[in-house]
C-alpha cells in the first residue's frame, strides 16, 4: 500500500526508535521549562551537549520536520520541539507536505463540509 | 460487587484542551461540540460512577523510549498534571483509585495481562483533553488510567486490547466493593501526523468504525493495524483505546449518544453506550 510507505507514511517502529534515540530524547526534554530555557538560548550548544551529531543538529536549526521524522523523530517528541520554538502543528504539518499554510488550510474546508 | 455501568469513547486531540481552556464554546465552529459533551457529562451525572477507568495512550510524558511499557495501569493517588512541552494546565492532580486499581493488577497479571504497574502516573492529553468537559474540572470522580502503547510497533493487536478490555470487566466484577464504574477509551479518530498524508481524515470510516463499535465489535477487534492505518491514517491506531472500552462493556449496549465531526486534522468522535 503505497499510502503505508514512505514517503507517504512513516510508522514508527524499532528501527526508527533507535535511529532517533537521541533526537526523541532532545525533544522530551522540552518537558522541563529550565531545559527549554536553555535550548532556546543556544539551540546548537544543548544539542551538541545531548550528543546529537551533525547532520541531526542542522535538520532541528532546519527546522525540516519531514527529515526529521525520516530520521527517526516521533511525531509525538517532535511536536514538543517544534512547539519551544512557536511552531504550531498546523504550520509543522503544511511544511512536511511541502504547502504553504494558507494552502494547507485550504484543504481542510473540504473536511468540514463533509463533516 | 463493583460492576461497569457504561462507557464513552471519545477523542483526545489537543485542540479539545485549546478550545476548552480558551472557552471556545460559543463559537460557531465549537458550539455543537461542547453541547454534546455536555449531553454526555449530564450523562454521566446521572449514572453516578464511583471511578472511570481510562484507557489512553501516554505522549511520551510518562513515559519514554528508554522503556516502553505494551500496557500499564496508575495504581497511585493523585496522578499528577504533565508538563507536555508548554507548561501545565491549571488543573489539580487527578484523584487515582489505589484499592480497585491494585486489585486490578492482580486480576489482570492472574489471567495473563503483564501489566505495567505504575506508583507515579503524570497524566497528559490523551486523558486531560476530553476529561474537564466530562467531568466536574476540580475532579469529582477518581480515574484508574490503563496505558496502551499505540506509538511504537510493535503494537498490541486490535484484538488483544479487546481482550484486555474484557479481562478488566472480569476484574470489576470480581472486586469486593460496591462500586459504579465507567469506562472510557480516548483517542483518534482517523489522523495521520507524519510523511506526507499528513493531515489525512476520513470522516466515511471514522462513521463505520463508531457503528461498528456498537453493534458489530467482537468482528471489528479482529481488525490489522495495516486496515486500520490504511483507513484512518497512521496516527489513528489510537481507536485500539475505544476497542478496549467497548471491551469492558457487556456484548449488547445502547446507544446513549453518538457525535461526529472533523473539522481540521483529526476526526473529533464521541460516543456514548450505556448497559441495561
Amino acid at each position: 500500500m503505497a499510502s503505508l510507505s514512505a514517503p507517504n507514511s512513516l510508522p514508527f517502529g524499532l528501527e526508527q526508535s533507535r535511529a532517533g534515540y537521541r533526537l526523541n530524547q532532545l525533544a522530551r526534554s522540552m518537558t522541563q521549562a529550565s531545559n527549554r530555557q536553555a535550548f532556546l538560548a543556544d539551540q546548537e550548544g544543548y544539542m551538541r551537549r545531548l550528543g546529537l551529531d551533525e547532520a541531526r543538529i542542522k535538520l532541528v536549526l532546519d527546522q525540516d520536520w519531514f527529515g526529521l521524522q525520516a530520521a527517526g523523530a516521533n511525531q509525538y517528541a517532535l511536536v514538543k520541539l517544534a512547539g519551544t520554538l512557536g511552531v504550531s502543528l498546523l504550520q509543522e504539518g503544511a511544511k512536511i507536505r511541502g504547502e504553504s499554510l494558507q494552502e494547507f488550510l485550504r484543504t481542510r474546508l473540504l473536511h468540514q463540509s463533509q463533516g | 460487587m463493583a460492576r461497569i455501568i457504561g462507557g464513552i469513547g471519545t477523542s483526545h486531540a489537543p485542540s479539545l484542551a485549546r478550545a476548552f481552556d480558551t472557552d471556545k464554546r460559543n463559537e460557531p465552529e465549537w458550539k455543537d461540540l461542547f453541547a454534546q459533551f455536555d449531553a454526555a457529562k449530564q450523562w454521566l451525572k446521572q449514572v453516578r460512577p464511583d471511578v472511570i477507568i481510562a484507557f489512553y495512550n501516554d505522549h511520551l510524558n510518562q513515559f519514554f523510549f528508554d522503556a516502553y511499557p505494551t500496557f500499564a495501569i496508575g495504581v497511585g493517588d493523585p496522578h499528577p498534571i504533565a508538563d507536555e512541552g508548554w507548561g501545565k494546565r491549571d488543573f489539580p492532580d487527578l484523584p487515582g483509585h489505589p484499592a480497585l486499581a491494585m486489585h486490578m493488577a492482580r486480576s489482570l497479571v492472574g489471567s495473563g495481562f503483564d501489566m505495567t504497574i505504575c506508583q507515579e502516573s503524570q497524566i497528559d492529553h490523551g486523558i486531560l483533553s476530553p476529561l474537564p468537559f466530562l467531568t466536574d474540572e476540580r475532579w469529582t470522580v477518581p480515574v484508574i488510567p490503563v496505558q496502551i502503547n499505540v506509538i511504537q510497533h510493535p503494537l498490541p493487536t486490535a484484538r488483544r486490547c479487546y481482550l484486555l478490555g474484557q479481562a478488566i470487566r472480569d476484574a470489576v466484577a470480581s472486586f469486593d466493593q460496591d462500586l459504579r464504574v465507567a469506562v472510557m477509551g480516548t483517542g483518534g479518530l482517523s489522523h495521520q501526523l507524519s510523511g506526507r498524508r499528513f493531515g489525512f481524515v476520513s470522516p466515511d470510516w471514522d462513521q463505520v468504525f463508531m457503528d461498528r463499535l456498537a453493534s458489530d465489535a467482537e468482528a471489528l477487534s479482529h481488525i490489522s493495524h495495516e486496515e486500520i492505518m490504511f483507513n484512518g491514517g497512521v496516527e489513528s491506531v489510537e481507536v485500539m483505546m475505544w476497542l478496549a472500552m467497548r471491551g469492558a462493556l457487556a456484548r449488547e449496549v445502547r446507544v446513549v449518544r453518538k457525535y461526529y465531526a472533523a473539522p481540521m486534522l483529526t476526526g473529533y468522535g464521541l460516543l456514548v453506550l450505556e448497559e441495561d
